[in-house]
């Protein structure tokens, strides 16, 4: 369960911490007034603190205001379920490369909703890679990731 | 009259068979990105973007702009039909539309909708062929103070208008700022924001943002709320449609005051989301049927969509003539813009007038191809909806990484559109906007320099900002707008103790 209250905190910290990493970043450029203009930190700068006060503004609001409940239990494994898998998805493109992974990442979501249908899900799969190298690879020429499998098997 | 002629102009241009080819596809494209959930047109508009590289200007921007136009009606087909938006900005017709189809007039409430929505963007159209250039004429002795006091006024309007959280506006903003300094400063040639990531020395990218913003974002959204499609019957009776079009001028000044409230939020960036809802509170209040609101009154879809789509439409005119997106998507095509060599801005109307009045040409015309392909195709469409979403959902997602990564080959581009995933869902559930974000990175660097250039002019001076009559009201009107939210909690609070107050 996670109430109203914890998610405005989260996000708020979040963007916080994005602010402070600005203000700090800024400072490897100068900051203020040179012969040559304004200095290429300042604006970074001024930008961080902005950042930084409105989220501690924002802080402060979602901490008084909102209590309620916004995600329950099944919400969160709804989102689990989508989010979890397209992680895992992103984490092994640099490994098996884009098409394996999409095959592997289709193929998963269907075999695990539609129990059993393991044909119908290797057929989607198949598909499924072999439209993005279709699509991208030689009608776009955009070259997909190979992955570490990819280059070993020397594509 | 001189519009005339070079409006003449383009559309010898946008009626050749080529381009005529394109605005089928991009409309029909952009139906399906719009009745997708998790699709939109901000990110249809980014997907396409890599594939536009090798075209002609003119082809590309008449294939993008169609695929915005397809993206506004899809919205509403999905909203009319099943009561989810596609689209935000068609949230507000799922109001009114949804009753009436559910009532058994599913092709009249469709209907209302498209015809309004036409009207709504001819509205739009008309005002871009008259003004324009004029607009355009304006800011070409704008210098580079000018060019910040709009700036600042752009982002002013988002803060005082937008309708969200003013402060949540500001840091979405912000951020969007803090995102467009990353990588190489254009003045100085220095290295910024890069937190020790060297592969961050060639910035973010604005489509890396949208894909994961508004396409992860939209989806975890859409999944946590687990719709349930409740089928109405999507058949188009086309008797039932002409007579409801030949029925919308009883609507006429309902039409006119959300042609021009769309108008009016499309050139300042308050965007489509915010017109449709303001129009539909407008109309709530002012109708003599007000009590039928939310019951499947018509007035209530002619409301919201003849105002999103005129917002939409106008959003292209400060984007053309000044450089400035009046939406999200608009901030996405001139990122396009840029990256095909253009500069967009008031001597685009000098050095590219094939381009300006080409695209102005199709809007007229992929407009009428619009209402006519989502007429056809609702049937299709409705039918796509029927797929179940954990089909539909790990495609978005492959979509959205492919497209993060043909950026620039970047698995880090991957991984960064992941995390904006996540801060766009955060965002969409506690009420943050994200088109201020979109805007802040694409025209950030540009509102930098002018203040910066402007600096350099003036040697360090703020005065620069009230040097001319023009500058100071412009500033003056952003300042206005910024503590307008401030302004009306103080008035509000004070009405609602007055009476208590003997």
């Amino acid at each position: 369960m996670v109430s109203g209250r914890s998610l405005e905190t989260a996000t708020a910290l979040i963007t916080g911490a994005f602010g402070a990493a600005v203000i700090v970043s800024s400072r490897d450029n100068g900051i203020g007034w040179s012969t040559a203009g304004v200095e290429s930190g300042t604006f970074p700068l001024i930008i961080g603190i902005v950042i930084v006060a409105g989220s501690a503004f924002n802080l402060v609001q979602g901490w008084l205001h909102a209590r309620a409940i916004v995600l329950g239990r099944d919400e969160l494994r709804r989102l689990a379920f989508l989010f979890l898998p397209a992680a895992i998805f992103v984490g092994v493109i640099p490994l098996i490369g884009m098409c394996p992974a999409s095959a592997l990442y289709v193929f998963g979501a269907l075999a695990w909703h539609r129990r059993g249908a393991l044909l119908v899900s290797s057929l989607a799969a198949i598909g499924a890679a072999l439209a993005l190298y279709l699509i991208f690879e030689l009608t776009f020429q955009i070259s997909l990731p190979r992955g570490a499998l990819g280059t070993l098997f020397g594509f | 009259m001189e519009n005339l002629e070079a409006l003449m102009h383009g559309f010898g241009i946008a009626l050749s068979g080529n381009h005529i080819f394109l605005m089928l596809i991009g409309v029909l494209l952009g139906i399906l990105v719009g009745v997708l959930p998790g699709l939109g047109a901000p990110n249809g508009v980014s997907l396409l973007l890599p594939l536009t590289f090798g075209m002609q200007p003119v082809s590309a921007i008449i294939l993008l702009s169609s695929m915005y136009w397809g993206a506004l009606f899809g919205g509403s087909v999905t909203s009319i039909l099943f009561n989810i938006p596609g689209e935000p900005s068609s949230v507000a017709t799922t109001f009114d539309g949804y009753p009436m189809a559910r009532d058994g007039r599913p092709t009249t409430a469709l209907a209302t909708a498209f015809g309004s929505a036409a009207f709504g963007a001819l509205a739009g159209v008309v005002l871009i062929t008259l003004s324009a250039s004029w607009v355009a004429q304006v800011a070409l002795a704008f210098g580079p103070p000018e060019y910040f006091a709009v700036y600042f006024l752009a982002f002013a309007s988002f803060v005082g208008m937008g309708g969200s959280p003013p402060i949540k506006t500001l840091v979405s903003l912000a951020i969007g700022f803090a995102l467009a300094a990353v990588g190489i400063d254009t003045v100085s040639g220095s290295v910024r924001l890069t937190m020790g990531i060297d592969e961050l020395v060639k910035g973010v990218s604005f489509v890396v943002a949208v894909m994961g913003l508004f396409g992860i974002g939209e989806l975890l959204i859409a999944v946590e709320e687990e719709f349930h499609v409740k089928a109405i019957s999507s058949k188009v009776e086309w008797r039932e449609v002409f007579r409801t079009l030949a029925g919308l001028p009883r609507y006429g000044w309902a039409l006119l005051r959300s042609a021009a409230i769309g108008c009016w939020m499309g050139i300042t960036p308050g965007g489509p989301t915010a017109a449709s809802f303001m129009s539909y509170g407008i109309a709530k209040r002012l109708s003599p049927r007000h009590a039928n609101f939310g019951k499947g009154e018509p007035e209530g879809i002619v409301a919201p969509e003849t105002a999103d789509h005129a917002a939409g439409t106008s959003a292209l005119l400060p984007m053309l003539s000044l450089g400035i997106p009046g939406s999200a998507t608009a901030a996405v095509m001139m990122g396009g813009l840029m990256i095909w060599g253009l500069n967009p801005g008031p001597t685009l109307f000098i050095e590219q007038k094939d381009f300006v009045w080409g695209l102005i040409a199709s809007m007229y015309l992929g407009n009428v191809v619009a209402v006519v392909l989502v007429l056809l195709t609702v049937p299709v469409f409705a039918a796509l909806m029927r797929v179940p979403f954990f089909i539909i959902a790990p495609v978005i997602v492959i979509i959205c990484t492919v497209g993060a990564y043909s950026v620039s080959n970047s698995y880090l581009d991957v991984v960064l559109m992941m995390g904006f995933g996540v801060l766009g869902y955060l965002f969409k559930k506690l009420h943050y906007p994200l088109a201020p974000l979109v805007l802040a990175i694409v025209i950030g660097d540009k509102a930098e320099d002018a203040f910066r250039q402007s600096m350099l002019m003036s040697k360090g001076s703020l005065g620069i900002f009230f040097a001319n009559s023009l500058v100071t009201t412009l500033i003056l009107l952003g300042t206005a707008l910024l503590v307008m939210p401030v302004i009306w909690r103080m008035l509000s609070k004070m009405m609602t103790r007055s009476p208590s107050t003997p």
